[in-house]
């Protein structure tokens, strides 16, 4: 599982002088990297509680004040989760957002999944994976600008290709069917490239004489697939999974730029919602108390996603 | 693992690949692009396997050019003509302006009769400060995120899994708990304006980078580790000798990723600077949005500037790939 | 053994290595170098010792116009420095609160009606009575009633008149030759909300099915429509300003209980239900597009300029976009005259404000006194963008926009005639605007009858309470 437990019978090596490495100088005890760990982690961690932790623990705190922006804010205790438990919008959002990560993340790790291998079964070609990952090039709002004129309904070449194709136009952004998974393809449009990048490089992690010896056995592609590929990308694979889906609940340029929340608030999702109550209607603090709570739903599926794809854990080794 | 030879022979066993791809055997093609479907027919000496691979990759493809085309395309067009052939496939009434106005070659009259705002762009100076600040939080933020991928994966130490999950949940922090505490500090700090000021949050390190390198990291072999330790090697120079080299392109992919993030990172530098001093380019492309409540955006101007902001990228990438390539199936042994 | 090759042999797989270090090296340099060479930060004293002044605004057509009012301001005023900075709407509003949390703000800058209430309320602004520069600003000056909108509940002067604006029709003088149609036919529409008057004969005229068959005449498809007699703005949300207040407003209907500060919306009367249910009940009729094809960002200047409308009422703001589209002859006429007898149509006024946290609130009132001046509402006038909120101004972009070869008239004659209604100034703007998008939204949508628009209303005026 975890790389450095090495078996101290192995360890034969109680060879040399270390020059810095706690690990040598114990010949027989577990090797305890402690003081260099701290040393590695120290430029990480600074970035980590200055950064991330500090305007966590001051988040929590506004959950529970009210704060207009301009004056100081005022305790209220857990009146702010009051108000969200009895939120029509705030379960909606949660409803829709969870339905967007869905569709999102299901397409696009199928299709990344699917690209990465092609790039390593069928050609090696840089260009082919440069032009993959293009779509990652361009920012989010301007994807999204260049999708909503390409699937507008009148003048849109996309529904130009369904009328010649027979089918009715479809409102894309503007009906409540279609809106979320159109969101949701502009962005598996975006990310597929990146996210199958990634994937791509976890596949050639994996060493091909696996391959070679399934091949000698005379095992078909799939079952390649099925118990070669699969297994050896897992941790991989979790990790991409785990952090594709964080970044998803917290889509907010996408439907900002082309629906603002519409129509009716079919595709208002939880981060639509918390910046309109921070930024426009300068209610912080209960802005605050949904972005906890979006933070506690990211926590417990991302513990699941830990778990059930044990991406902790390598089985190269 | 004794595959010492297996993995020396790997680039031969990816021609060899080739060959049994021919044969429609190569494990994984069958598996098309959309779907695991089953194309699992060993002995099919026809390369269904591989047209219908080919076939799904030219789909791809096309999805994902397509809407390159219709960026150029605008960006080829003048704003006016544009409304009344929208559905156009060959640009309307075809004119360079929008690039001139990216690159504030345009004079401010004809800039504003021509659709575009009429804001002056320095286009080089930003273009280089989103080149000093891509760069430099790449550099540090990849080397810092490399070094605690390292302590991570391959040290061990108390309270590992726990500072582990930390970190894990700094990913999930919302984003509007960092945007204002950030600002204020940035403006404590003297930085406002300031190009180092954009750069000091994603200075130290990036969860992702964190969490990406640790699953590399993780995969260098054991016996490859011990034999440097049993040579006298510290850990540290198993870090920057032995593991750093292994996993080029992670380090590789994870850094273009990144620089590719920074460069289009627009809400933050937008809060951070007030002068050009400071304007990295997607902010100044903000210009070529909507300006007023219900404008619409100058059209053939954003996607000039988005081809524009997007060239650098392609280059840098083209330059990187190759290393990408030539370091492709390496699994460490040697 | 391997460990003997593991060093050496890393030779030609070690060489990013050393190369990462020097890069590395080099930017830590360039880095300092940039850390300690630039630091203008907002709010440093200007260049050559004059006092500095940043001023913010979002439109950039106006961006030239107020570049050279600052230049003449400077030229009177040389221990003053003018900066002035423009932000995009869409970032506007964000960079300024984030500003005026971390005390990175300007310290003038423009204001709109549905933010200022929320500045004065947080005390986020200076009243303007305050500053011997700007304490005399006389009302009589502007255009009638913008001095009124900037006015806060205590009778201070929050914001100085910058400009106003009001709606008209706009239409292509080729489309209505091509329904036959002169200009002149346009002129003195009248309307109502039962039977829609001359303006709803019009509009079904000019909408065209695939067929070519015309909305009055036998055969017309609704479903299937090339034409719309009416651009869609989308379903208006809380004042329906370019949508409907020139139709709800025209039937006598008042939005709230007063002209400013009111604190009782009137969405339960029943003339703006009825002025609602006409406007979306021309969806069925085929004249007017349906949400489905406009969705949540409209925009109108596409469907006149795509032929996909032949009238859309819009805003005096947009004239310079409508200007540009090619292929179309542009004309303007005023919006028709409903029940009350004359036409009416929502009046809205920028203002320029002074930030509480300015350093230098003296300086900047002289220059918001030099803003709402004569001389640089004349020289934004003649920009020929917008209508300055001062009569000579007015008159200057008239002018402007006639060379353009454009009349305006029709936006500048509700004012002389005292056909508008104030822009609503309420409390609580944002909170009422998230209640009644989605019920707009519906409402057009169909999904949901116009008389949940009483429902809607409760819940609005619970907010005042």
């Amino acid at each position: 599982m975890a790389v450095s437990t090495a078996p101290p019978s192995t360890t034969r090596g109680q060879g040399g002088p270390s020059t810095r490495s706690a690990a040598l100088s114990r010949t027989r005890r577990r090797p305890d990297d402690t003081k260099l760990a701290l040393l590695f982690v120290l430029p990480a961690a600074i970035g980590l509680v200055a950064f991330y932790f500090w305007p966590l623990l001051r988040g929590i705190w506004l959950s529970f004040t009210s704060w207009d922006l301009l004056s100081p804010a005022e305790f209220v205790g857990l009146d702010n989760y009051r108000q969200l438990i009895s939120d029509p919008v705030f379960w909606n959002a949660a409803r829709v957002t969870v339905y967007y990560v869905v569709l999102n993340i299901g397409a696009q790790t199928v299709i990344a999944l699917g690209i990465a291998v092609l790039m390593q079964r069928l050609t090696s070609s840089s260009v082919l994976r440069g032009i993959v990952l293009a779509p990652f090039l361009v920012s989010n709002v301007v994807a999204a600008l260049v999708f909503l004129w390409i699937l507008d309904f009148q003048l849109g070449i996309g529904n130009q290709l369904l009328e010649w194709l027979g089918l009715d136009r479809i409102g894309f952004f503007t009906t409540e069917t279609w809106v979320v998974p159109t969101i949701a393809a502009v962005n598996v449009w975006r990310h597929m490239g990146y996210t199958a990048l990634l994937l791509f490089a976890g596949l050639m992690a994996i060493p091909a004489n696996y391959y070679e010896a399934a091949r000698v056995d005379g095992a078909s592609e799939w079952r390649m697939f099925r118990s070669i590929t699969m297994p050896l990308l897992r941790p991989v694979l979790g990790i991409v999974l785990i952090i594709s889906v964080i970044g998803s609940f917290q889509v907010f340029d996408t439907v900002s730029v082309t629906t603002g929340g519409g129509p009716v608030d079919a595709s208002r999702m939880l981060q639509v919602y918390i910046y309109d109550k921070a930024f426009a209607q300068f209610d912080f603090g209960y802005a605050s108390a949904l972005s906890v709570a979006m933070l506690v739903i990211l926590v417990v599926v991302t513990f699941f996603q830990y778990r059930l794809t044990r991406a902790g854990q390598s089985d190269l080794n | 693992m004794s595959d010492v030879q297996a993995s020396a022979t790997l680039p031969v066993a990816a021609d060899r690949a080739d060959d049994d791809r021919a044969s429609g055997r190569s494990p994984g093609t069958g598996s098309g692009g959309t779907g695991r479907d089953r194309q699992a027919r060993p002995r099919r000496p026809i390369r269904w396997g591989k047209v219908l691979a080919w076939a799904v990759m030219g789909v791809v493809l096309l999805v994902t050019i397509f809407p390159f085309y219709w960026i150029l395309r605008t960006a080829l067009s003048s704003n006016g003509a544009l409304y009344a052939n929208a559905t156009s496939l060959l640009p309307v009434d075809p004119t360079w302006n929008g690039f001139a106005r990216v690159f504030g070659a345009q004079s401010v009259e004809d800039a504003i009769a021509d659709g575009g705002s009429g804001a002056k762009l320095d286009f080089w100076r930003y273009l280089g400060n989103s080149v000093i600040v891509a760069t430099t939080v790449t550099v540090f933020q990849v080397f810092f995120s490399a070094m605690a991928a390292y302590a991570f994966s391959r040290l061990r130490w108390k309270g590992r899994d726990l500072v582990f999950g930390a970190f894990l949940l700094s990913l999930m922090v919302p984003v509007i708990f960092t945007l204002l505490p950030n600002f204020l500090l940035v403006k404590q700090l003297g930085l406002i304006d300031d190009l180092f000021g954009i750069m000091l949050p994603s200075l130290f390190m990036t969860p992702f980078a964190i969490f990406f390198l640790r699953q590399f990291f993780l995969n260098v072999p054991k016996e490859v580790e011990e034999a440097a330790l049993v040579d006298g090697a510290s850990k540290i120079a198993i870090f920057f000798k032995l593991v750093i080299p292994m996993s080029t392109a992670p380090i590789a992919t994870v850094s273009i990723l990144t620089y590719m993030t920074q460069w289009n990172d627009y809400f933050w530098p937008l809060m951070v600077s007030y002068t050009d001093d400071s304007r990295v380019l997607t902010v100044a492309l903000g210009a070529f949005r909507a300006q007023s409540p219900s404008g619409g955006p100058d059209w053939s101007g954003l996607m000039a500037a988005t081809l524009v902001a997007a060239l650098p990228m392609i280059v840098l990438f083209s330059i990187f790939a190759k290393r990408i390539v030539a370091n492709i199936g390496f699994n460490g042994i040697k | 053994m391997p460990a003997t090759r593991t060093p050496s042999s890393r030779t030609r797989r070690a060489r990013p290595r050393p190369r990462l270090r020097t890069l590395l090296a080099g930017v830590t340099t360039a880095v300092s170098v940039v850390a300690l060479g630039g630091c203008s930060a907002a709010g440093l004293p200007g260049a050559d010792g004059r006092v500095a002044v940043d001023y913010w605004l979002w439109e950039s057509l106006q961006l030239p116009g107020y570049q050279k009012c600052a230049d003449a301001f400077e030229a009177q005023n040389d221990d003053i420095e003018i900066r002035i900075t423009q932000y995009g709407w869409a970032d506007y509003w964000q960079k300024l609160t984030a500003g005026l949390v971390a005390g990175a703000g300007p310290d003038v800058f423009t204001d709109h009606l549905t933010k200022y209430p929320e500045f004065v309320n947080r005390g986020v602004i200076l009243p303007l009575d305050d500053f011997e520069a700007t304490a005399d600003l006389d009302p009589a000056d502007y255009q009638e009633g913008l001095a009124e909108l900037w006015t806060g509940q205590d009778g201070k002067q929050y914001g100085s008149p910058k400009d106003f604006d009001t709606i008209a029709l706009f239409y292509d003088e080729d489309v209505l030759a091509e329904a036959g149609y002169a200009p002149e036919d346009l002129q003195d529409l009248t309307w109502d909300p039962e039977t829609g008057g001359t303006f709803e004969d019009v509009i079904a005229h000019l909408s065209v099915d695939a067929a070519g068959v015309r909305g009055d005449e036998p055969g017309f498809d609704p479903t299937n429509v090339v034409t719309y007699g009416l651009g869609s703005n989308g379903a208006g949300d809380t004042n329906g300003q370019t949508q409907w207040s020139w139709l709800a407003g025209g039937t006598g209907w008042e939005l709230t209980n007063a002209p400013v500060w009111g604190d009782e919306y009137h969405y339960d009367d029943p003339r703006f239900q009825a002025s609602i249910a006409w406007l979306f009940g021309l969806v069925e009729k085929g004249y007017f597009p349906s949400f489905e094809r406009v969705g949540t960002a409209p925009n109108l200047t596409q469907q006149l300029g795509s032929g996909q409308a032949a009238l859309v009422a819009d805003g005096s703001w947009t004239i310079s976009s409508y200007l540009r589209l090619e292929g179309v002859d542009l004309g303007i006429t005023s919006v028709p005259t409903g029940p009350i007898g004359q036409p009416v149509s929502m009046y809205n006024g920028l203002g320029d404000s002074i930030s509480a946290q300015t350093s230098v609130p003296e300086e900047s009132a002289r220059w918001v006194e030099f803003l709402g001046g004569s001389e640089c509402q004349t020289i934004v006038g003649e920009e020929g963008v917008i209508f300055p909120a001062r009569p000579e101004g007015t008159e200057a972009a008239i002018a402007a926009f006639a060379e353009k070869g454009v009349d305006v008239e029709p936006f500048t004659d509700l004012v002389d005639d005292g056909g508008t209604v104030l822009y609503p100034v309420t409390d609580n703007a944002a909170e009422i605007l998230s209640i009644m998008k989605p019920v707009m939204d519906a409402i057009y949508i169909g999904s949901r009858p116009v008389d949940s628009l009483t429902q809607a209303n409760e819940q609005v005026n619970s907010l005042f309470e």
